[in-house]
Order: C-alpha cells, then sequence, then structure tokens
C-alpha cells in the first residue's frame, strides 16, 4: 500500500471518531503541555541563577592566584591558548584622597597596566582609556562622591537609609584634573606630596546595584614613586604596602572552562565562572531529570487513553480487518495503520501542547513577576528580568520524543492485538 | 489450477481440558482446472466452508497439502499468505463484506491500493470493471445505499479488480431474492466465459451449483458421488 493511501486510510478512520479522538488528542495534549511547562520552570530557574551568575562579574574573567605566594609566570600563562589578556591590578593598603576644587574624596587607587585593560575589554561609561602616565580612569560612581565637606556633614547626619545620595560632582569629569595625595589609615593628615592627574575615562556602572565604584585606575609605572613617598612619610621600610590580583580574560565565554582546566594543571589555584556555572549545571541537571519524571508520569496517565481508544478502533473495525486480510492485506500492514493512528495522536497532541507550552511559559513569564511584586509589596521586583519558565529546543525535542513514543508504545498493543484477529472469526460478524 | 491431496482437518469443540475432536475434513483429494466452475454443494455442517478456508489460506489444514498454480500453500506463513491471496484469489461472500465507510468505487479500488497502484491506473482499471457488472450509475453510493444485488456485484467487482485466476464465491446468492439471484449466475457465467476466471463455488443451493462445469458434494467431511452430468 502506498504511504499516501495509509494516510487516508488512517485519516478517515479518524474522521469517523471525531469526538473520541478528539477527547484522547486532549488528555495527550495536557499530559505534554504539563510535562513540558513543568521542566520549563526548571530551566527558567537555571536560566535566572546563570544571567544573576554572569552579571555578577566579567565572564570571561579567570582569576588565578599561586598557592605559595610566589610571582606568577606570566610569560607562561601567555602560552595558554585563547588568554586575551592578563590583567595585573595592584591595590594599595592606603587611602587616596582626591581633590577637585572644593570637593574631595577619600577612595581606593588601583595600579595598572591600561594597554592589558583595554585588552581585557574594559568597559567606560564615557571618555577613552589613558595614555600618558598623568591620565586615570575613574569608577562609575567618583563623580557623585566627591562631596564639599558641608555635603559629607549632611549625609553624616542623615538618618534615613535609602535617602538619595546628597550633592556630589554633577558635571563630566573627562578632562578635569583632580590633586591626589596619599593618606596611611593609621594617621589623620594626608602626607604632603600632592599629584595632578587628568581623568580621561569613566568605568561603566556595575552591574550590581549596591556596588558603588569609587576606585581610581592609575598606572602601573606609579608603584615605585608611590612607595618612596610612603616610606619616607612613615619611616616604614619594606612595608606590605601593595597586594596584587591577576585576572585573566578568555577571548571568549567558552573558552574559560579550557582554559581553566590548563590553569590548574599549571598548578596554579584558579577560580572562574565556569566552575560556578558548573556547579549550578550539576544541580540542575538532576532538577531537571526530576521534573521530567514527574511531567512524564502525566503522560503516562493520558497513553492509558490512547490505549483505550485503540483497543476500541481495533475491536470496532474486528469485521473490517477480517475482510481486509481476506482480500490480501498482510499483519505488517493492518499493524502499521493502528500504530500511524496511535502516532497521529501523539504527534497533534505534541504539537498542541508545545503550542500551549509557549503561551503558558509567556504568560507565567509576564504575569507571575507582576504578582510576586504585588504580593510582596516590592515595586523594583517587577523590573526584575527573572525567568520563571524557560522553554528551550531541547526541552521540546525530549518532551515531544517522550509523548509520541509513549502515544506509539501505547498503541503497539491493540495493533498486534489487530493482527491476531481470525479473519474466519472476523467474517461471521454480524453487521 | 488447484490440487487437493488428503486433506485432513480436525476441530476441538467444548470446554478447555474436555474437549472433544470432531473431524471435518476426511481424507479430501480433488483437483480443479483452470478456466471451470466448480460447485461445491453440502448442508450445513457437511465442511464445505472449512474447505474453502483451507484452499483460501484462512487456516491450516492439519494434514494434506494444497497446490495452486504449482505453489503449495500450506506451509506458507501468514504474511506470504496475505500476498499469496492478494495475487491469486478473489473473494464474494454471502453477505458481501463491504467496508461501510467507502463507496462502491472505493471499495472496489481496495486490493489495487493493497497492491501500491497509483491512484490514476486504479481509476481507470475500477471505472471499466464498474461498467462491466454494471454500477457506473452508483460508483459514489456507499454500500447502505445500494441494493442487495448492487452490493453482490461490487463485492464481485472488488474479487476482480486484480485481475485473479481464481474466484471463491462462498454462498454467493444466499441473501439474494430469486430474480436477482439469477442475475448474479449470469454474471457469474459471463465473467467465466469472456475473462476465463475459474470459480469455486460454495452452496447448498442446487439452483447455483447447476451453473457449474462440476458439482462435488460433501457429506460430513467427505466428498461423495455428485450428479450424473458430474464427474467426482
Amino acid at each position: 500500500m502506498l504511504f499516501k493511501d495509509q494516510v487516508d486510510f488512517v485519516s478517515q478512520h479518524i474522521k469517523k471518531n471525531k469526538l473520541r479522538v478528539f477527547m484522547t488528542v486532549l488528555a495527550a495534549t495536557m499530559g505534554c503541555a504539563f510535562l513540558i511547562v513543568l521542566a520549563s520552570i526548571g530551566f527558567g530557574i537555571q536560566d535566572t541563577m546563570r544571567k544573576e551568575i554572569l552579571e555578577d562579574q566579567a565572564i570571561t574573567e579567570v582569576e588565578v592566584y599561586t598557592n605559595n605566594g610566589e610571582a606568577l609566570d606570566i610569560s607562561q600563562i601567555r602560552t595558554v591558548e585563547h588568554v586575551n589578556a592578563i590583567v595585573h591590578r595592584t591595590s594599595m593598603d592606603i587611602m587616596a584622597v582626591s581633590q577637585l576644587g572644593e570637593r574631595s574624596l577619600e577612595g581606593n587607587m588601583l595600579l595598572t597596566n591600561f594597554a592589558e585593560e583595554e585588552k581585557s575589554n574594559l568597559q567606560l561609561s564615557e571618555g577613552r582609556m589613558p595614555t600618558k602616565e598623568n591620565e586615570i580612569v575613574v569608577g562609575y560612581q567618583f563623580a557623585e562622591n566627591l562631596l564639599t565637606d558641608a555635603e559629607r556633614k549632611e549625609m553624616e547626619q542623615s538618618t534615613e537609609e535609602d535617602a538619595e545620595p546628597i550633592g556630589g560632582y554633577k558635571e563630566s569629569l573627562i578632562g578635569k584634573t583632580i590633586s591626589m595625595s596619599m593618606q596611611s589609615y593609621e594617621m589623620d593628615e594626608a602626607f604632603p606630596e600632592k599629584w595632578d592627574f587628568t581623568i580621561v575615562g569613566v568605568t561603566e556602572k556595575p552591574a550590581r546595584d549596591w556596588f558603588v565604584d569609587t576606585n581610581m585606575l592609575v598606572d602601573e609605572s606609579w608603584k615605585d614613586k608611590f612607595q618612596e613617598v610612603y616610606e619616607a612619610n612613615t619611616g616604614n621600610e619594606n612595608p606590605d604596602l601593595f597586594y596584587s590580583s591577576t585576572k585573566i580574560y578568555t577571548s571568549s565565554l567558552e573558552h574559560v572552562k579550557s582554559v581553566t582546566e590548563e590553569l590548574k594543571e599549571m598548578g596554579y589555584s584558579v577560580y572562574s565562572v565556569s566552575e560556578q556555572l558548573e556547579q549550578l549545571d550539576v544541580f540542575f541537571m538532576a532538577f531537571k531529570i526530576g521534573l521530567i519524571f514527574v511531567g512524564t508520569i502525566a503522560v503516562l496517565i493520558a497513553s492509558i487513553g490512547i490505549f483505550n481508544t485503540m483497543t476500541m478502533a481495533v475491536t470496532e473495525r474486528t469485521r473490517e480487518i477480517g475482510v481486509m486480510k481476506a482480500i490480501g492485506a498482510s499483519p505488517k500492514l493492518i499493524q502499521r495503520l493502528f500504530l500511524m493512528e496511535s502516532a497521529w495522536i501523539g504527534i497533534i497532541g505534541t504539537v498542541l501542547a508545545v503550542i500551549i507550552s509557549y503561551a503558558v511559559s509567556f504568560l507565567a513569564n509576564w504575569i507571575l513577576p507582576m504578582v510576586v511584586g504585588a504580593a510582596l509589596g516590592e515595586d523594583e521586583f517587577q523590573d526584575l528580568s527573572m525567568t520563571f519558565s524557560l522553554i528551550p529546543w531541547q526541552l521540546v525535542v525530549i518532551a515531544s520524543v517522550i509523548s509520541i513514543s509513549v502515544a506509539m508504545i501505547s498503541g503497539w498493543r491493540p495493533a498486534r492485538k489487530a493482527t491476531k484477529i481470525d479473519v474466519i472469526q472476523a467474517l461471521r460478524q454480524e453487521l | 489450477m488447484i490440487q487437493i491431496q488428503n486433506v485432513n482437518h480436525t476441530f476441538l469443540i467444548g470446554k478447555k481440558g474436555k474437549e472433544k475432536k470432531v473431524p471435518v475434513l476426511k481424507e479430501l483429494s480433488f483437483e480443479v482446472e483452470k478456466g471451470e466452475i466448480v460447485a461445491i454443494v453440502g448442508k450445513s455442517g457437511s465442511g464445505k466452508s472449512t474447505l474453502l478456508h483451507t484452499i483460501a489460506g484462512f487456516m491450516s489444514p492439519e494434514q494434506g497439502s494444497i497446490i495452486v498454480n504449482g505453489q503449495e500453500t500450506v506451509h506458507l506463513n501468514e504474511t506470504e499468505r496475505a500476498k499469496f491471496r492478494l495475487n491469486n484469489f478473489g473473494f464474494i461472500f454471502q453477505n458481501f463484506q463491504l467496508m461501510p465507510g467507502l463507496t462502491a468505487f472505493e471499495n472496489i479500488e481496495l486490493p489495487l491500493k493493497l497492491k501500491g497502484i497509483a491512484h490514476k491506473k486504479r481509476k481507470t482499471s475500477v471505472q471499466l470493471l464498474l461498467k462491466k457488472v454494471g454500477l457506473e450509475d452508483v460508483a459514489d453510493h456507499y454500500p447502505n445505499e445500494l441494493s442487495g444485488g448492487q452490493q453482490q456485484r461490487v463485492s464481485i467487482a472488488r474479487a476482480l479488480i486484480t485481475n485473479p485466476p481464481i474466484l471463491f464465491a462462498d454462498e454467493p446468492t444466499g441473501s439474494l431474492d430469486s430474480e436477482t439471484e439469477q442475475d448474479i449466475l449470469l454474471l457469474i457465467q459471463d465473467l467465466n466465459q469472456t475473462m476465463g476466471v475459474t470459480f469455486v463455488i460454495i452452496t447448498h443451493d442446487e439452483e447455483v451449483a447447476n451453473i457449474a462445469h462440476r458439482k462435488f458434494r460433501m457429506r460430513d467431511g467427505v466428498l461423495v458421488k455428485g450428479d450424473a452430468n458430474n464427474v467426482i
């Protein structure tokens, strides 16, 4: 029998029992949609958490430390494939007091190599990267924390936690020259030495709302000069003034894992986002398998409906099957026709389920943040980009395979029963 | 064309464990020649239907050999038998056995579909045959919209559509009035003469048996001598 004729044959029978087939398809749809929506919660939460992690830090960043406090072998690290930049930032255990007119700020100073920073893709909200020794980049909140003495006093008196920042420098800092001096934490006065730096860039807003970036990024060539001044003012030789951290930036996220592993093999202590993501993925893999398993139970319940429908179809058509066999239909063909019918129920059920699931998922992501936000009384919650339900194509494939397979398995027994029908008995059936 | 040799068959009747053996076919041997009409006549329970079922391959006899067109059919499996039936046999049943959900045209077309013939070719063949059995006007009618005689004509057309060399008719006029019965018998004779189809007719009706070239009479599972003009 030609495939087209087989399809015609099956569709003719389906049309004859529209209501029964519709109810069975409905059950299959509900089962499969339940499976997809349930598992989509796992995918959604995982996605939200991944985003949280990735927002927290630069995704291509790999932190590297030596185990014994020795210096890193930069040239060795450079040989690792896909290492884009090695940013060696040095912090100082000292306050950097910046002065711009009447305004001042006590912040941190970080010594770095701007060429490497540029390679690591350091994002600026305005301005450019420094090219000269006395050019610097400041943190995003640097300007708003440049306060006058009056403002500072007012701020200290303010008791409200959520109070708006008072004052601060409102204009662009680009091109402005600040005067910087150093002050030890143990001393009340700053050192007399002052340096003028021109601000040429401002970093991007930190991903986390609570993080306040008032750092100054200064070229690393200043390190010796700062140390000399420190020693001269404190009389402390060989101080533990500097401590550094090295961050490696890979060319893209997919290389983070391989770089992390290679550095570990070299004997370094390494921390990267891939480590955190890996732990998260393992947990969510188990979580999602659990959800899919629970969802599959719904599909199995729906399959009882398919089994019943197909058994009824075979019983009703016993005489017709007998005639077909008498005039030369092979048992294989009879079996295939019935399997096609149950597969059809499974396929239509799955297609409808996928459409419904996407709609439910869309509505859930749209309405739930509002509902939860209203319940918690937090307006900010609505602005959060939280994914409650996510349906990736892999989930659609898994659910379709489960749903259609279960439909075909439940149709298999009735189909086998049809092939076993005795021609003589069937022909004797009353019309 | 058909050679039956020493065919025996026994039915087990009764409750499980207490079954009784009832022999239905006993040492049957006969031959059917190409192009002839053969009638197997007998009362109910004489075993004539069981004989037809064994020759048609709906069941296997316990013993004996059935050779059709030079092919031994007793040892074929179900799939092989189905294929063999599709290529060699046509069936006319007492209660027509048409598919209620298919039109006359579609019922006749069914064996061609099973053979995997393309739609265009099927259409031409069915239309030709509809003309031959006089059903052109009711091609689109469903079985329940046709008279008994018309239904049997559809059934005959369905049996003939694949041009099988042998056609089995099990009480072909059993459900028809006497006038329609004559029409059907004339049609069978006509098809036999014009198309050379071999007919094996199972009947208890002597009038039907009279169109046969040869008659076999069955009684209690054995073939007994028939009428003067019959050869046994």
